[in-house]
């Protein structure tokens, strides 16, 4: 590489490695973006297939028809799937976004005798596998008659230990002077809380809840466990994809359409919010 | 209370009315979150080592019998199943971690130079983290049937989610597909937080870019890659919905598509014994639990400077 650049004097040895570097760098962002994307636009491709024609290599649809986007809509129950999954995502990342605001507050700031020991049981939780919880889980929501019904669901996931560390870390980051100005108003701990400090929290309240919601969404494991048990007006999109896709082996182009319709929504959210889905979960991981 | 509270007043009078209501609202603020994390955590975590000492069917402990001590232990301990299933997932883990990490690496590495549209490569190497683990493994499973696009390219024919020799291998690169994105957000942040003053002193020195990054900023991400290896791995572990879905819930052929979660599921809702189930659950958590202290006393403890 010295001898290379010694032999063209008139170019800096910094500045062609830099050319070098630069084409080696755009060369892997395509090859990556290529590899990450030729699936997913076969899959939009192959949803616009008849199921003959879904066997073949080619990239053009022959013939071109909805078909498949039809039955599924029609002859497969994706309506009320659909409407399931967003009802229990827009329950779940509600509970969340307010007790794990609250907490979060109380924790950041509130204090109280207790408090450093309920914190680090906070964070235990975290350690505690879905492997151990599975079993008792359902034990105890058999027992309690909330197994194949959405109160069950909502209630095993009111709040999780990450939402509501990640809303204290941002918590911690506010300058107090917010509070003391609502103090001095006379707001109690509550209205401070709700009228001051929630509305200072907004990026960290966006990104919580995109991510919520489409963790909620995109669930499928405790949505089997809890529905899965014939209960299938209660299936969320992803389980009723799933089932969709354990009864109709290899019908290619309905299941193609089914999983872009399991995408859809997250994919409208990410494409207007996107900058809460990579820049919001940061701050509470490797910064923190 | 009093308008001229000082500091040191103030520690000295502990339950002053200001305070206990401060203290108050703490407690009323916490109280839901804690009875959620205690309820369906903590207790879970003893009832479920409770229920692994009893026989317990889909309807509850078995009527007039008591403790049968560590029979479920012992029962699951001579499982060959229960041996594919944890070889299976630490196969899996073994795999998918250093290609997640790297491939997340290496997007955060190019991402992170100044390339035009940055905010649209990182959202195009994001975009497969967002969707859904059942729509990704019906595209994985359709790309990669026997008559499927991969075959066609390759000129083979090989099932290679329903093959016994190459499931799991699929499944890794599935998720590492699926993942790294994830990976390269956390290995950003990291990369950002690094100083630019200490690139400036490797241009200084005129340091190549493989040298730059092999001696200053891989070593300076230690703490991203200790971060990384624990949350992913703990993930890793848990991998259950791609052999759930490639194999119908059975985990073939061949047990080759067993995970440690997929034998607790199958243990309890398809054998219909808890008690095993529990017990299997408890042996794992036992077994993640020493593996991530492993990792946080030899990856983690070099971490401050």
């Amino acid at each position: 590489m010295a001898s290379v650049a010694a032999e063209q004097p008139y170019i800096p040895r910094r500045a062609r490695s830099e050319t070098v570097r630069m084409v080696l760098v755009y060369a892997v962002l395509v090859l990556i973006a290529a590899l990450f994307f030729i699936p997913f636009f076969y899959t939009v491709i192959t949803s616009f297939k008849t199921l003959p024609d879904s066997v073949n290599f080619s990239l053009i649809p022959h013939p071109w028809t909805t078909q498949a986007w039809h039955e599924v809509w029609t002859q497969y129950s994706f309506e009320t799937y659909i409407k399931n999954s967003l009802f229990l995502a827009v329950v779940v990342t509600a509970f969340n976004m307010f007790l794990g605001g609250l907490g979060g507050y109380a924790f950041a700031r509130l204090r109280f005798p207790g408090r450093g020991v309920l914190f680090l049981i906070v964070l235990g939780t975290l350690m505690i596998p879905d492997q151990l919880r599975l079993i008792p889980v359902f034990v105890m929501l058999t027992n309690w008659h909330l197994i194949a019904s959405f109160k069950g669901y909502i209630l095993i996931n009111l709040v999780t230990a990450t939402n509501l560390f990640f809303m204290r870390q941002y918590f911690l980051t506010i300058p107090k002077d917010f509070e003391e100005a609502a103090k001095l108003d006379g707001a109690g701990h509550f209205k401070t809380f709700w009228r001051v400090m929630l509305p200072l929290a907004l990026p960290a309240i966006a990104a919580l809840t995109i991510l919520q919601f489409q963790g909620t969404w995109n669930d499928f494991f405790w949505p089997l466990i809890l529905f899965g048990q014939g209960t299938p007006h209660l299936y969320t999109v992803q389980l009723g994809l799933a089932e969709f896709k354990l009864t109709y082996q290899t019908n290619w182009p309905d299941l193609m359409a089914g999983s872009v319709i399991a995408v859809l929504p997250i994919l409208a959210i990410f494409v207007f919010f996107q900058r809460y889905f990579i820049g919001g979960q940061i701050s509470a991981g490797v910064k923190g | 209370m009093t308008a001229t509270a000082t500091p040191l007043s103030r520690r000295q009078g502990t339950l002053s009315g200001a305070r206990l209501r401060e203290a108050g609202w703490g407690y009323v603020f916490v109280l839901v979150p804690m009875a959620v994390f205690g309820l369906f955590f903590l207790y879970p975590f003893a009832y479920a080592i409770y229920i692994s000492f009893f026989h317990w069917g889909i309807l509850g402990k078995q009527p007039g019998t008591g403790s049968i001590g560590w029979q479920n232990y012992h029962d699951v301990l001579h499982d060959s199943v229960f041996h594919t299933a944890i070889k299976n997932t630490l196969e899996y883990a073994a795999g998918v971690l250093p290609l997640e990490m790297a491939l997340g690496l290496l997007m955060a590495l190019v991402v992170n130079q100044g390339i035009r549209g940055k905010t649209f490569w990182r959202a195009a190497f994001y975009f497969p983290s967002i969707a859904s683990s059942v729509a990704m493994i019906n595209i994985a499973l359709y790309l990669a049937a026997s008559d499927g696009l991969i075959n066609r390219a390759l000129g083979t024919s090989t099932p290679w989610f329903s093959t016994a020799s190459t499931a799991t291998w699929a499944i890794v690169v599935l998720n590492a597909w699926t993942t790294s994105g994830t990976v390269m957000i956390f290995y950003l942040a990291a990369l950002q937080s690094i100083p630019g003053d200490v690139y400036e002193a490797a241009a200084v020195d005129n340091t190549g870019t493989w040298r730059t990054f092999r001696r200053i900023t891989f070593p300076l991400l230690r703490p991203a890659h200790f971060f990384v290896l624990v949350v992913f791995g703990i993930g890793a572990l848990r991998v259950f919905d791609q052999q759930f879905l490639a194999s119908g819930g059975s985990g073939g052929p061949n047990n080759s598509t067993q995970t440690a979660m997929l034998y607790i599921y199958r243990e309890a809702f398809q054998a219909y014994d808890f008690g095993r189930a529990a017990a299997a659950g408890t042996m794992i958590f036992i077994g993640i639990f020493g593996l991530t202290l492993i990792q946080t006393l030899t990856v983690g403890r070099r971490q401050n400077y």
